[in-house]
């Protein structure tokens, strides 16, 4: 139960440390039950800014607040001079809303928003002062429970959780807390309280698995078996079936510290079937479900009043599919106009008519528009199933010259699987020539304005997509091609900018490692990895020292290709999209064929509907505007 | 320049309690939110982006709080001020609470150079017991460059002892070319008045130390100066 109150240690601390906003708490919208019964902590393990903006910490935050007499509220992993000086202190990692210690919580759930956060989950727990490993917490240290994208292969991060909710948690975070709360009603030991949380449905709970050795894994089909009757031997994604009908004003916290996205979120549609064969969010919020016109444009001015943003931002995978963009747009055009607030919608798609759309939005000032072709041929952009073609870029590039913009970003990724050395010059020929088209269809006496930048990323092999199976390239290949790339861009106005490959090779490792992965993760945290995200704090010594302490390759788990009958480490886990499908995809993408997308035309059979129980719901049927898209394999 | 078809609200606020630690950018920033909030019928500037028309008072460094800080928003249509003012009370942290809103002369000076002159009370943990030494020069970093500030140019009369001697006032004065930050000027007549005390010690202690950090160096001539507990802004003109 929490009872301590830190803020007079924190105040201190906070007082020295470089923006103090971030600890303070006490936000607009945030809110503090001081009657609870029961607790749940949603961490997220970086800093307040990144943290904050959040979908999965507002969303859950409010789903466990829902529930009657359980408080439930937001903590963040302190900058590295907040944490230092906590270390100092003594003082452990604490809530926002009591500025209570996490390790009072009953329940802390940690979101794994990307694989570079995996070093941040040890330094939250230990300076949480909670043991890291879930076999070594007592029976009053909180159930920690993981979840997010990572849990799409939650091996590397498996021995640090006592369960990982695999899915979309509206539903079933809510059931573990009553599960852990009941557990702890009962006076339940650990592990029948963990025996629970394994009947809820869509929940990993580790310690009820043994771990099978390489050879055994690839007899059985899975690296972990059950040791219990009852307990799934595989844990099948979650999908928040009412996701469409459900209010799309989600109640958020409105922060002093400037975030990252510091503006009005209204998630209007969840999921995207364009299936791109390298993109894991394509394949792990299927079905798609878009919410109607009035819900939408209903939450963004309720939002807006409630929160006093000034910006609202439509958010999902893919916004300009929305079948009733056009309609959204316009009405919420109206119902802002003079008020001072800005419409963004992001990631357009790539023709015309993504143009349309954010013209319909961009008002008198036009920043940058952003498209991403990924691949610099025809034929890889078949292979990776990225739908579009150089008509529609061009088409697209058009569309925003005339209506104003002046500056476009590319972005690409090198070493996607079958690409070769014509693939990357493909990418610089592609992007000279919609240069020329830039320069074409803007007058002569603005062309000094014209600017492209081309960014380009390694490719990072993803769980549960038709390139699981396909290693990366190493990192002296990967730098190879961005300096065939730059050798072969001969336009000075065509500015070229990569990714550091060192880090994308830590998130490929921790993309396909399996459970003996996780022993790297500490050693990496031990030898001083914390916020691998941030360039400039990014360890690679650390990793590297690391790797050799428990005596593992992480080059053989980045770049190892296998057959599609191999079994990958995270089989036990299904993103409702099945192995056959993936399988296929692969198949098909090795043939150049391409594959439709199942919300404009027919059902592609990739399994998810059936395993979840749900179907795609449009608002309206989609339709493809003029000339876009007629490539279908 | 004044636009005499829109009206010119003065409100008074305070910045208090855990929010004394927000930047003026911080500060700002959830002002305007909270004028959103109130519905107030707020001016937009025209332009490439429009945005609210509002204009901040003198800024307040991160960790000093003050009691009558305002802000001047422009409106589009008359409201009672007493209107205004509860509107944004209901929408506003209990920490940056609106207290007072009138109507002021669209031709006044800019907010953010209407009071030049701001007397800040320091409260310390406990009696300071003696007076505090205010320095001739402070040095301060500005954008990695260092500048000396004579403290003469911006402190305006005496330090004056309060509360019991728990707690000392200053009046400071901004000027066209720069001001001086008091918790700044705070944190250097705190480091002279212990150094001055133990001036035999400084030498041993290390120059450039920080002789706070350094206890054990004042123990045997005087115990270290209680912590500051908070700086306010108690008033401005």
């Amino acid at each position: 139960m929490i009872q301590t109150d830190l803020w007079p240690q924190v105040q201190r601390l906070a007082r020295r440390a470089e923006r103090p906003s971030r600890y303070l708490g006490s936000e607009w919208g945030a809110t503090r039950t001081t009657d609870a019964d029961f607790s749940f902590c949603m961490a997220y393990p970086d800093t307040y800014e990144l943290g904050q903006p959040n979908q999965a910490v507002r969303i859950l935050v409010n789903a466990v607040a829902a529930m009657e007499g359980v408080a439930a509220e937001r903590a963040f992993l302190p900058a590295p001079d907040m944490a230092d000086a906590m270390r100092d202190a003594g003082v452990p990692a604490f809530s926002l809303e009591s500025c209570a210690p996490l390790r009072e919580f009953d329940v802390v759930g940690i979101t794994l928003p990307h694989e570079l956060a995996a070093t941040n989950v040890l330094e939250l727990l230990d300076l949480a002062q909670i043991p890291l490993r879930a076999a070594d917490r007592a029976v009053d240290d909180p159930i920690v429970i993981g979840g997010g994208p990572c849990a799409m292969n939650p091996e590397p991060y498996a021995p640090f959780f006592d369960a990982i909710s695999v899915g979309e948690g509206e539903e079933s975070v809510p059931e573990l807390v009553a599960a852990v709360w009941a557990g702890r009603a009962a006076g339940e030991s650990r592990q029948q309280i963990l025996r629970r949380l394994a009947q809820v449905q869509s929940t990993y709970v580790l310690s009820l698995y043994r771990v099978l050795d390489a050879d055994e894994a690839q007899r059985q089909s899975s690296w972990v078996v059950p040791l219990e009757e009852g307990v799934p031997p595989v844990i099948v994604r979650r999908v928040f079936e009412g996701f469409a009908e459900s209010d799309a004003w989600e109640p958020c916290v409105v922060p002093f510290a400037e975030a990252v996205h510091d503006r009005l979120n209204v998630e209007v549609l969840r999921g995207c079937a364009r299936g791109c064969r390298f993109c894991q969010a394509g394949m792990m919020y299927r079905p798609v479900r878009e919410r109607s016109v009035d819900n939408i444009v209903s939450a963004v001015l309720r939002g807006l009043d409630e929160t006093g943003y000034d910006e609202v931002s439509l958010t999902s995978l893919s916004t300009t599919d929305h079948s009733q963009i056009e309609e959204i747009l316009t009405r919420l055009n109206r119902a802002c106009a003079g008020r001072g607030v800005r419409v963004s919608v992001p990631s357009q798609r790539l023709d015309s008519f993504g143009v349309q759309m954010a013209e319909l939005v961009a008002g008198q000032k036009k920043g940058g528009l952003t498209f991403a072709p990924e691949a610099g041929t025809q034929r890889l952009r078949d292979i990776i199933n990225k739908n579009v073609s150089e008509e529609d870029l061009f088409c697209a590039i058009d569309a925003a010259m005339a209506a104003g913009w002046r500056r476009v970003k590319l972005y690409f990724m090198v070493g996607l699987p079958g690409e070769t050395d014509d693939d990357v010059k493909g990418i610089a020929s592609l992007a000279q020539r919609a240069y020329d088209r830039m320069k074409a269809a803007t007058p002569p006496d603005q062309r000094g304005s014209l600017a492209m930048t081309v960014s380009v990323a390694l490719f990072v092999p993803k769980a549960q997509t038709p390139f699981q199976w396909d290693g990366q390239i190493s990192r002296e290949e990967a730098l190879r091609r961005v300096g065939l790339l730059k050798r072969s861009v001969k336009y000075r106005a065509v500015r070229v900018s990569y990714h550091d490959p060192q880090t994308s090779f830590v998130e490929a490792v921790m993309s396909r490692g399996g459970r003996a992965c996780a022993d790297l993760v500490q050693a990496a945290w031990e030898a001083g990895a914390r916020f691998d995200a941030w360039t400039e704090l990014f360890n690679e010594e650390a990793w590297r020292t690391a790797a050799d302490k428990v005596g593992l390759v992480p080059e053989t788990i980045a770049e190892a290709t296998y057959d599609t009958d191999y079994v990958m480490p995270w089989a036990h886990i299904s993103a409702g999209v099945t192995q056959e499908f993936l399988a296929e995809e692969r198949q098909r993408a090795q043939e150049g064929l391409t594959t439709q997308d199942c919300t404009f035309d027919a059902c592609t059979v990739c399994g998810v509907c059936m395993q979840t129980g749900t179907r795609n719901q449009l608002a309206a049927p989609r339709s493809m505007p003029e000339g876009g898209r007629e490539r279908h394999g | 320049m004044a636009d005499p078809r829109l009206f010119r609200l003065r409100v008074r606020y305070a910045k208090s309690g855990r929010l004394a630690l927000l930047s003026h950018l911080e500060v700002a920033r959830s002002l305007e939110r909270a004028v959103r909030r109130a519905g107030l019928p707020f001016a937009v500037t025209n332009g490439f982006s429009p945005h609210m028309r509002i204009a901040f008072g003198a800024a307040l460094p991160v960790g000093v709080g003050g009691i009558d800080e305002f802000f001047d928003l422009y409106l589009t249509d008359y409201v009672a001020p007493e209107k205004a003012l509860a509107a944004l009370a209901a929408v506003s942290p209990a920490d940056l609470m609106p207290h007072g809103a009138a109507y002021v002369e669209p031709t006044a000076p800019a907010a953010s150079v209407a009071c030049p002159l701001s007397a800040y009370r320091v409260t310390f943990d406990g009696p300071i017991g003696r007076a505090l030494v205010v320095p001739e020069q402070v040095e301060v970093v500005r954008k990695k460059k260092r500048k000396v500030l004579a403290v003469d140019d911006f402190l305006v009369g005496d330090i004056r002892a309060c509360e019991d001697g728990c707690a000392v006032e200053f009046t400071l004065e901004a000027k066209p070319t720069g001001s001086l930050r008091p918790d700044v000027l705070v944190e250097a007549m705190v480091v002279k008045t212990e150094a001055g005390a133990s001036s035999g010690k400084e030498q041993a202690a290390g120059a450039g130390g920080d002789m706070r950090a350094d206890a054990s160096a004042h123990e045997a001539t005087c115990a270290p100066l209680p912590a500051v507990r908070s700086i306010v802004r108690i008033s401005q003109k």
